[in-house]
């Protein structure tokens, strides 16, 4: 009992202290606030309002020194038990201020002094010197104007007014001011004042030489140099320069060093997150209004704080330079979350974002299209959180995990979700999310990936890593919770097996892996338990799906759905969005009453607020419950009358009775939205130098910009030309629609899951396990040298029935992906074209092309496809019992030795397939296929050795008359690449007979190693081995390859053999 | 590509020739029929949004129009070819006789692709096309209507153009319209309920009360739908329907004994006409293969979906308690099956006599647009009513007369009519 009352009381006393203290800080803020009053007043009144901060405010007493003078209460008398901290202008200390104690007190934190009193005094003296510095350039600024104001003095006497008081006022500055006069005459030619700069700098080589002398007497300061000839260049500066520019001249500069210390910050390497947005807010507080910075000044500052907080992507900051303010990154630190100390960014999409809406700005400015443009409320997590999050829990060996084989990186990656899931976040981190839940309120939002390597080095993510939707609804409490689980689920994304395979395809999985989050306010309006917009979608610059001849790519691309722009992004096999090239907005995909109903979305993507759920709804059920609510519904739906589409009247429309299609008509007619878009995608193709993807959403009166990201190209997309009057026998297909540009030369496997046998299939595990299959194939078979030819849509996620349903990784080795539409009855099903993982497709150059066999004047060669030998058995023998629907064709061992070529051509629209011998002999077309990228490049001549061992170990010496085995070269030498040979020196000594026998041998092992090297890397040539036999004699005379052996340099690695006991 | 639509051309004409034979038709009007009477082939310069002009080529082919006004749709098609016009130009021609309604046959196209051309632009390509053909077509002399790739909103385009040209309002210009402007109520069910008109009377000749029959039917679309309305309206019951699962691309059956309920069917129907088959199974209804239709224990058999669905192969698996089979869609019978239906008995209602109702109900359009009087539902359905039954029994008492199949009883009456006609003219 008693003891609960001294903890109260302990409590109590602390808060009242705490209240003391913020009483005085308010009183001290009071007192500066007013820059009229006298400095002197002003002094006085802090001493005063000092001592009531203290814990024993009767017995304390302050004093300020200052500029020599002291300030102090009439009673006051120094004694021993004083708290102080040095008044500094610029780093410069001008004076102090001291809190006394009157008598002995206990002991406290410091002295008898509180650590919150040794922090108040801190900050009043920092806020003392704010001040004092403020009202030196207000009196000098005043001053000016005064002269300026006066009457009509002459006309000299501004800038000598100016440069009179920086004198008196700010020696510091003054000097500088100086310095940058001198320079200034320099660069102007002026022949005095480069005399005096060599004077100048004469003196300081005169000095070095004395230092260099090892003369221990003190250095003369160099600015104290400047200072004794500051008459002087300024006696120049008024001679040769006219009035106004040297009062231009000083002000700018004046202004400039005003910032001096924000750019000190940015260019310390140091300085981290923290200390910039201290900086900023210094700055800002400086200067409200905002500086008048030379421009130069100005675009070194934007670049350090991009580079600091945004990327240090040269390319980024060579467009983003010209179009930020320091104004905005105010708003993004705002609302930035960073560990302490953390020197992370914001990673690619909250850059990409962030510098596309810089852009818009500036056009909103003058272009009315644009008026109705926003962003989302968007915070971020820097980069470094993902490290931060792993190192507070101790998970740094999951980085290893990128490392492991890909099966088991599948394997692993959902206890890994667990684990994040589970653990917990820094205090600063949880602290910066609650701020960011009570900045965006009770509506939803999502949690997106925002990592360094997303939307870089032409590699894009595009749906590797998570993004999570969430409802956020509930108490705060719930709210923090469910927002931390999804971040944490999020970042756990990095360890999963695609992205983790994708990186390692681009040559990324060393690049250490950061990923920024973005918590971003969810575009819409709640209708019903449901919130959404009432339409959303991603939009392209370039238009890579052209269904009629006359869009060009530059025509773009807009995917529309209603609802959560989910449905635009991913491709589901059992709905559409709305397709629109932007540049040519009236050449439809659907032309037809049929096509139009069959081809417009019918689910939507919501959130649930009742059960906090992301959900997908029948636009029809919606729109019949609902269709009222629902903001500018008139711009999406159209009604169908009697066997014809029209756009409705709101006074006619029944959403229960009438039949409805989405169609966007109204939105594409009726509004300026299409235009938008199109100057939307085309000022930021021309600002940032790349063709762009965007996603965006709408609430029915706002459009809302949710990403921007460059668009990514195969480089080689040039058309490939198409050889004439091949025999039919030799083609395996031929296709003229939806033609896009590539030639891939040499194809050596064919897989073709057999569509006829592949709709016969009964039950799902079969289905699946053809998608087993396929990934086990892609591992397999020579990278980028097989094809892959299937029914309907490669990667259907939700109806496996409509195509093989693999993942990217599952396909990512293949060269061609090649979708069949067989006619069914009197339809011909449609084809994903590639969608489920476009972009990639894009980025690795795997070629897309859709066959339609039962077209005209289409060659299908079905007899090859089915009839040729099925090696799947032989390959995979786990999957034998598939043959039937899964055949691999090894195309060289079916035609003598010949390769599939596919040479597709977009501006003909057409494409063939030619089975034909290879362009030259494999040996140089091995050199030419340089983007075979090795998986690890110093694995080719570690197996080369490896093998040669093996070969030595099994080798009888005495049988095949052998003394010494070597091994030379690539192999040797450690340079082997996956086309190389290996080059064998054996000191053979033995008969005619025995060298044919060895020679036999040998042979054998280049060819099953050619094999094996061909697995391993899609290489083939005729033999791995290089044999070269030294006989004693070659090497008496070394002759021949016999050099080699105990040569000096570069020789032969002998490898031991085994020996005949 | 043109191999093919010659044989089509061709095909339309050896078919004639078959029938000629068996009316022994003198060789002059053999060679009249044999042709259209007249074709016309043009360009249509079209400017194009970008401003620059194209040019189509367009056709109108008038087959015969002895009987009166020519009658036939306007196809966009990239394929498009005169032989394709011509044969069914021609089809057009017996279809319109055969139900002996006072028109003729045509058909008419643009070689284009709707998908390479902007809503803009497919009204200046109709526009043009009138411009072209303003002398020679028009209410009294040749009657356009939609057809592949072609809407009413190209009609009315046509239309608006053609009252321009001739100063004045020719609703009967065209059919197609959508009702309200110059269009016909009951075009919807005309098809379907044209189908069951003539299973009802093809019943009562046979001796069959309606209400003892069961029905399989093919199918889930317009004409389907009616079909079954007006079949369970006459006491039919309908056990097994089939339609197309458009999220599993491929079709089945579902069936219920006691006869399904087709409110309850649309109901639970997506937009595609696919029925929903969890929903199905729960209201008690069984799941089966697509092909099960027609292997039904039911005494007709109703083909509304595709053509080339009874085929060599699955004929010899229709029930023996089959006695009729009418043709909702076109051409759903192979010849092959043809002879095995006609060897087994059954009764066959040919597709262009069973599915005449929609080009009936079109030239009721056309009546009602030039008279300017517009009927009411029933009264459009009446008057199909006794078209339809009077021209079912126009063949089928030929066919019991000379012992001919029903396909080709159907075909004699419709080129003997307009060899008839051509012969009254004193054409021939």
């Amino acid at each position: 009992m008693d003891e609960t009352r001294k903890q109260v009381d302990v409590l109590f006393e602390a808060l009242r202290e705490h209240a003391k203290e913020l009483s005085c800080l308010y009183k001290v803020e009071e007192i500066l606030k007013d820059y009229d009053s006298n400095l002197e007043d002003v002094l006085n009144a802090i001493i005063k309002a000092i001592p009531p901060g203290w814990q024993y405010p009767g017995h304390c007493r302050a004093r300020i020194i200052y500029q020599g003078r002291e300030y102090h209460s009439a009673d006051f008398s120094a004694t021993e038990w004083v708290l102080t901290n040095d008044i500094r202008i610029r780093d410069r200390t001008v004076g102090v201020i001291e809190v006394y104690y009157t008598e002995e007190k206990p002991q406290e934190d410091e002295g008898p002094f509180l650590k919150e009193e040794v922090k108040l005094v801190r900050t009043i003296a920092e806020r003392l010197g704010d001040y004092i510095q403020h009202k030196r350039l207000r009196k000098m600024i005043q001053g000016v104007e005064s002269t300026v104001d006066g009457d009509e003095p002459e006309k000299t006497c501004r800038w000598h007014v100016v440069v009179d008081l920086s004198r008196r006022m700010d020696r510091d500055l003054f000097q500088r001011i100086t310095r940058k006069m001198l320079n200034y005459l320099c660069w102007n030619g002026i022949e005095e004042a480069n005399a005096l700069l060599r004077k100048i700098s004469s003196d300081r080589i005169s000095d070095l030489e004395e230092l260099a002398d090892g003369s221990n007497r003190p250095q003369r300061r160099s600015g104290a140099d400047i200072l004794t000839f500051s008459t002087e260049i300024f006696n120049i500066a008024d001679r040769s320069l006219p009035d106004d520019e040297i009062l231009a001249c000083v002000e700018k500069w004046m202004q400039e060093d005003r910032a001096s210390f924000l750019i000190k910050t940015l260019v310390n390497l140091n300085s981290s997150l923290g200390d910039v947005t201290d900086a900023l807010h210094r700055f800002r507080h400086l200067a409200p209004e905002g500086l008048e910075l030379s421009d130069s000044i100005l675009k070194g500052l934007k670049v350090s704080l991009i580079r600091k907080i945004i990327t240090d992507q040269l390319d980024y900051i060579k467009v983003a330079k010209n179009y930020v303010e320091i104004d905005d990154f105010y708003a993004v630190l705002k609302r930035l979350i960073y560990p302490t100390s953390s020197h992370g960014q914001v990673g690619g999409k909250s850059a990409g974002l962030f510098l596309a809406w810089q852009i818009i700005k500036r056009y909103q400015g003058y272009d009315e299209e644009l008026q109705d443009i926003r962003i989302p409320k968007t915070w971020c997590i820097t980069s470094d959180g993902l490290h931060n999050f792993m190192h507070y829990n101790n998970m740094e060996d999951v980085t290893e995990q990128k490392y492991k084989d890909i099966g088991i990186v599948r394997q692993e990656y959902p206890h890994i979700i667990q684990l994040f899931k589970n653990s917990r976040f820094t205090p600063e981190i949880i602290q910066g999310l609650s701020m960011a839940l009570d900045d965006l309120g009770e509506t939803p939002i999502i949690v997106r990936s925002s990592s360094l390597l997303e939307d870089r080095f032409g590699a894009s993510f595009s749906g590797k890593y998570k993004s999570l939707f969430l409802a956020n609804q509930g108490s705060k409490k719930e709210r923090l919770q469910a927002l931390m689980d999804a971040i944490a689920e999020v970042y756990s994304s990095t360890f999963g097996s695609d992205p983790i395979e994708y990186r390692t395809e681009r040559g990324l999985i060393d690049f250490k892996e950061e990923m920024g989050i973005i918590i971003q306010e969810v575009v819409g309006t709640r209708i019903g338990k449901y919130f959404m917009p009432t339409f959303a979608g991603v939009a392209f610059s370039n238009n890579e799906f052209c269904w009629s001849p006359r869009i060009k790519r530059e025509d773009g691309l807009i995917r529309l759905v209603p609802g959560l722009g989910t449905r635009a992004v991913d491709r589901l096999s059992d709905d559409y969005p709305i397709l629109i090239a932007p540049g040519q907005p009236s050449l439809r995909v659907n032309v037809t009453f049929d096509e139009i109903i069959r081809y417009s979305p019918n689910k939507m993507d919501v959130i649930n607020l009742e059960t906090n759920n992301f959900e997908t709804v029948d636009i029809k059920e919606f729109l019949s419950e609902y269709g009222e609510e629902m903001p500018a519904v008139t711009q999406l739906i159209s009604r169908i009358e009697d066997s014809t589409i029209r756009p409705p009247s709101p006074m006619e429309l029944d959403f229960r009775r009438d039949e409805l299609v989405v169609t966007f008509e109204g939105l594409i007619a009726g509004t300026p939205f299409i235009p938008q878009v199109n100057k939307v995608l085309k000022i930021l193709q021309e600002n940032l130098g790349t063709p762009v993807d965007i996603e965006f959403a709408s609430d029915g009166r706002n459009f809302y910009l949710l990403q921007c990201r460059p668009q990514s190209f195969a480089p080689d997309s040039a058309p490939a030309q198409i050889p004439k009057d091949i025999p039919e026998s030799e083609l395996v297909f031929t296709a003229n629609k939806y033609i896009s540009n590539g030639h891939v030369p040499d194809i050596t496997h064919i897989v073709y899951v057999d569509p006829a046998k592949y709709s016969e299939v009964e039950d799902h595990s079969t289905l699946k396990e053809v998608s087993g299959a396929v990934g086990c194939l892609n591992k397999l078979l020579p990278k980028r040298q097989f094809i892959l030819m299937g029914p309907g849509r490669w990667g259907s996620r939700g109806d496996i029935k409509l195509g093989v349903s693999v993942t990217y990784s599952d396909i990512s080795n293949c060269s061609v992906l090649i979708e069949i539409a067989r006619q069914k009855g009197n339809y011909v099903p449609d084809l994903s074209f590639g969608t489920h993982f476009f972009q990639d497709l894009v980025e690795t150059s795997i070629r897309y092309l859709p066959l339609y066999p039962d077209d005209r004047d289409i060659v299908f060669n079905e007899r090859f496809l089915t009839g040729s030998r099925n090696i799947l058995a032989d390959i995979l023998p786990e999957y034998a019992h598939l043959d039937q629907v899964v055949r691999v064709i090894d195309v060289p061992e079916v035609s003598n030795g010949k390769v599939l070529k596919v040479y597709m051509n977009a501006d003909l629209d057409e494409a063939i397939g030619v089975i034909s011998f290879p362009e030259s002999v494999p040996e140089a077309s091995v050199r030419k296929r340089t983007y075979t990228q090795p998986r690890n490049s110093d694995d080719h001549w570690r197996w080369r050795l490896n093998m040669a061992e093996r070969i030595a170990e099994t080798m009888d010496p005495d049988l095949f008359g052998v003394k010494a085995y070597y091994v030379f070269g690539s192999t040797k030498n450690g340079t082997a690449g996956p086309g190389s040979d290996i080059d064998i020196l054996l000191h053979f000594s033995g008969t005619g007979d025995q060298r044919d026998a060895l020679m036999q041998w040998l042979d054998g092992w280049s060819m099953c190693l050619d094999e094996m090297n061909y697995l391993r890397t899609g290489y083939r040539s005729n033999g791995l081995l290089d044999v070269h036999l030294v006989t004693d004699q070659d090497i008496r005379e070394q002759s021949s390859f016999a050099v080699k052996i105990n040569a000096v340099t570069d020789a032969a690695r002998e490898i031991p053999l085994k020996r005949s006991n | 590509m043109a191999d093919k639509s010659f044989n089509a051309f061709a095909m339309a004409q050896a078919q004639f020739d078959n029938i000629a034979d068996l009316l022994e038709l003198d060789t002059a009007t053999r060679e009249l029929l044999r042709n259209p009477l007249r074709e016309y082939t043009f360009l249509i310069p079209v400017r194009m949004d970008d401003g620059r002009v194209k040019v189509f080529r367009g056709f109108r082919v008038q087959h015969n129009d002895a009987r009166g006004p020519g009658k036939g749709g306007i196809r966009f098609h990239p394929a498009e070819t005169i032989d394709t016009v011509r044969a069914l130009s021609m089809w057009m021609t017996w279809k319109c006789a055969v139900v002996d309604i006072p028109l003729g046959g045509s058909k008419g196209g643009v070689i284009c692709d709707p998908h390479n051309l902007s809503v803009h632009e497919q009204e200046r390509l109709c526009r043009g096309w009138v411009r072209q053909l303003a002398q020679v077509i028009g209410p009294l002399r040749d009657v356009p209507a939609p057809d592949v790739m072609t809407s009413s909103q190209h009609m009315l385009w046509m239309l608006d153009e053609y009252e321009a040209i001739r100063g004045a309002r020719f609703p009967g210009l065209i059919t197609g319209k959508p009702v309200g402007m110059g269009g016909s109520l009951g075009r919807t069910e005309a098809t379907g309920f044209g189908v069951v008109f003539t299973l009802r009377e093809a019943l009562k000749e046979l001796g069959i009360r309606p209400g003892d029959t069961i029905a399989s039917v093919q199918g889930f679309g317009n004409v389907a739908r009616y079909a079954i309305r007006l079949y369970n309206q006459i006491g039919g019951k309908v056990i097994c329907v089939s339609c197309c699962d458009q999220k599993d691309e491929t079709s089945y059956c579902f069936r219920q004994k006691d006869g399904i309920d087709l409110d309850e069917l649309l109901d639970i129907t997506d937009r595609f006409g696919g029925i929903d088959k969890q929903k199905a199974s729960g209201l008690g209804y069984e799941i089966l293969p697509g092909e099960a239709w027609i292997e039904q224990d039911v005494d007709i058999l109703i083909p509304a979906a595709l053509e080339n669905q009874i085929t060599a192969e699955n004929a010899p698996r229709i029930s023996k308690r089959v006695k009729v089979i009418v043709e909702g869609a076109n051409g759903p019978t192979t010849p092959e099956a043809d002879r095995i239906i006609d060897e087994r008995n059954i009764f066959l209602i040919p597709d262009f006599l069973a599915n005449a109702g929609g080009v009936t109900c079109s030239y009721f359009e056309q009546v009602q647009s030039n008279t300017n009087l517009y009927w009411e539902k029933d009264e459009v359905l009446g008057k199909l009513d006794v078209k339809m039954t009077s021209a079912y029994l126009a063949v089928s008492q030929l066919a019991h007369r000379k012992k001919l199949f029903m396909r080709d009883a159907a075909y004699v009456i419709a080129v003997n009519r307009v060899a008839q006609a051509c012969k009254d003219r004193g054409w021939v």
